[in-house]
């Protein structure tokens, strides 16, 4: 995907370079966990009331339903992205054997 | 929709990426695109604002666990026909895809739009392509301060307005409104303004095509929709190369030249610097930039157009383009049945609920008569567009009889009920310790609305 100009007209200058390792994993991490976090929270809240919930659990705390739904969002997003992260890690870093 | 992939917090990695400084071209396919820009910014910009009847057309009412859409209201319990309408989406997109390539990337990604509208500010603010590069190589100067300050500031408020108008599908929008004017917004509100406006400016200012590249799955998995008859964007090679520059007017064809005059205007426009020349690329968005800017070259060098084009890789190997085929066919044949399915249960859909709840503290009570008698609340939902007086009636035990506060119900359109019912047997109605009772729910305008729930009826161990 390098796409380095095969020309040397100046008009080209500057194209795009890709992106870091890094970054490329940030965003692999970030993005697709935000998705899923969101069809996650989408999928629990509809068959949970967040007040009810509240009930259950930490009935002392004064919570509204947007806190809940907030809370889930970020609860689901960030779990998504360990996992992410996680099978990011893995991949990366198996025995030689297992790289490519 | 957006990401947090905020530009500034990833700087030390982001720098390794140049920047990409698209050229501007007019032409048909362009045209279209900004009309895209122009109706789906519109609908999102404008719908909060409809109102439908005495509230808002379109409100996805989370703190009251409503949603309004048009003349519907859906509640909790329809969940699954939001799922229903998730997968129609989905499906639809595959089918498109099969069909059509990257349609959805090129003209209606909230992504594409977006990024578009932001390089418009761009382009008047900082100018063209060669002033924008010129005024990054310049010194910081009166100018520069300038130009790049209404930018940010175009950017930065075109952004606060979408987050707002974001916030607006799921809380009233003109209470909103008046909120923010007086500087009342709710701590959560503010926080979703800020992270959807942060969202937009991040993606449509600095990441743009970065998306489509790095971070998009449906980049990555439209390839297993594609086959060699789905349209894409292609440069006709065999009518191109050789490629080379040539005098106006020179007999190219005699020289051994094809039609591509090499002026590389095809990637100059491109938003994710490819060269279409190349071949078919995972990076290519299908904007339709290179058609329109290779169109206008043919026209000027007097060549046909359609050097880069929107074809088939069969067409392009001269075969022929099948558009029936059975993957096309299967994807249509599940989004007619989803979407029949779909109509069915929307319009059959009793737009009554009825909840009972049993009452907690006895569970059974001997009144002065001598009868077993249990409590128990109920919540009426009325899910019907107007309003309902409604009957109750019960049955399933000998003598069973009801005692209401009221004999008829009355609830509002999209409101809940909440009513105490309390329900009498003669002791010798029973022969058991429990049973089950039916309650009927019955609208006294529509015969054909009614609810039929049971309840379990509670009373004391019989004496043998
Ligand atoms: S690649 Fe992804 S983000 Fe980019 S336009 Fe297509 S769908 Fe949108
Ligand atoms: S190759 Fe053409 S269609 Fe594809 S992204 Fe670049 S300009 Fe757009």
């Amino acid at each position: 995907m390098g796409q380095t100009p095969s020309n040397d007209n100046p008009e080209l200058e500057p194209t795009g370079k890709p992106w870091s390792q890094r970054a490329q994993d940030i965003a692999a991490v970030a993005w697709p966990s935000f998705l899923t976090g969101s069809v996650a929270t989408m999928l629990f809240f509809a068959f949970i009331d967040p007040l009810v919930l509240q009930d259950a659990t930490f009935p002392s705390w004064d919570l509204s339903r947007m806190t809940g739904y907030a809370l889930g969002f970020f609860f689901f997003w960030g779990i998504a992205a360990v996992s992410s992260a996680l099978s990011i890690f893995l991949t990366r870093s198996g025995t030689p054997l297992t790289r490519d | 929709m957006k990401t947090d992939a905020a530009p500034q917090g990833a700087t030390s990695y982001y720098e390794a990426h140049q920047k990409i400084y698209p050229r501007e071209i007019k032409g048909r396919f362009q045209r279209l695109r900004t009309l895209a820009v122009f109706v789906l910014l519109g609908l999102y910009y404008v719908l909060p604002w409809v109102k439908w009847g005495d509230r808002q057309a379109l409100l996805f009412d989370l703190p009251a666990r409503k949603f309004h859409i048009f003349n519907l209201t859906f509640w909790p319990q329809d969940f699954y026909l939001m799922a229903g309408l998730l997968i129609i989406a989905a499906v639809s997109l595959f089918f498109v895809t099969a069909l059509a390539g990257r349609l959805w990337c090129g003209y209606a990604c909230p992504q594409t739009v977006w990024t578009e509208v932001f390089l418009w500010m761009e382009h008047w603010t900082e100018g063209d392509r060669r002033q924008r590069m010129k005024l990054d190589k310049a010194p910081w100067g009166r100018e520069k301060i300038l130009r790049k300050t209404s930018k940010q500031f175009l950017w930065i408020t075109f952004s606060i307005w979408t987050g707002f108008t974001f916030v607006g599908f799921f809380t009233p929008v003109t209470e909103l409104g008046a909120r923010l004017m007086t500087l009342e917004l709710g701590p959560w509100e503010t926080f979703w303004i800020i992270f959807y406006s942060f969202a937009t400016y991040g993606n449509a200012g600095y990441l743009r095509e970065q998306v489509c590249k790095y971070m998009c799955p449906y980049a990555r998995f439209q390839s297993a929709m594609f086959d060699q008859d789905t349209l894409v964007i292609s440069y006709d090679t065999q009518r191109g190369e050789t490629r080379g520059s040539r005098k106006r007017g020179t007999d190219h064809k005699a020289k051994g030249l094809g039609d591509c005059i090499d002026c590389t205007l095809c990637v100059q426009v491109c938003p994710t610097g490819i060269d279409i020349r190349d071949g078919l690329q995972i990076d290519c968005i299908a904007c339709a930039a290179c058609i329109d800017a290779c169109d206008q070259v043919m026209d000027k060098v007097g060549y046909p157009r359609g050097l880069v084009r929107y074809t088939t890789e069969n067409a392009l190997e001269n075969k022929r383009t099948k558009v029936l085929r059975p993957r096309v066919l299967i994807y249509a044949g599940l989004l007619l049945a989803l979407l029949v399915g779909f109509g069915y249960a929307i319009s059959n859909r009793t737009p009554l609920l009825l909840d009972i709840i049993r009452d907690r503290n006895a569970l059974y009570r001997m009144t002065n008569q001598g009868l077993i008698e249990n409590v128990y609340t109920l919540k009426v939902m009325n899910m019907d567009t107007r309003a309902h007086r409604y009957s109750l009636e019960v049955s399933g035990l000998a003598g069973i009889h009801l005692d209401l506060d009221d004999k008829e119900i009355l609830v509002e359109s999209g409101e809940v009920a909440t009513l105490a019912a309390r329900v009498r047997v003669p002791e010798n109605g029973m022969n058991e310790s429990g049973a089950t009772i039916t309650l009927t729910l019955q609208a006294l305008d529509q015969a054909d609305l009614k609810i039929v729930e049971p309840a379990r009826f509670i009373g004391p161990a019989p004496s043998r």
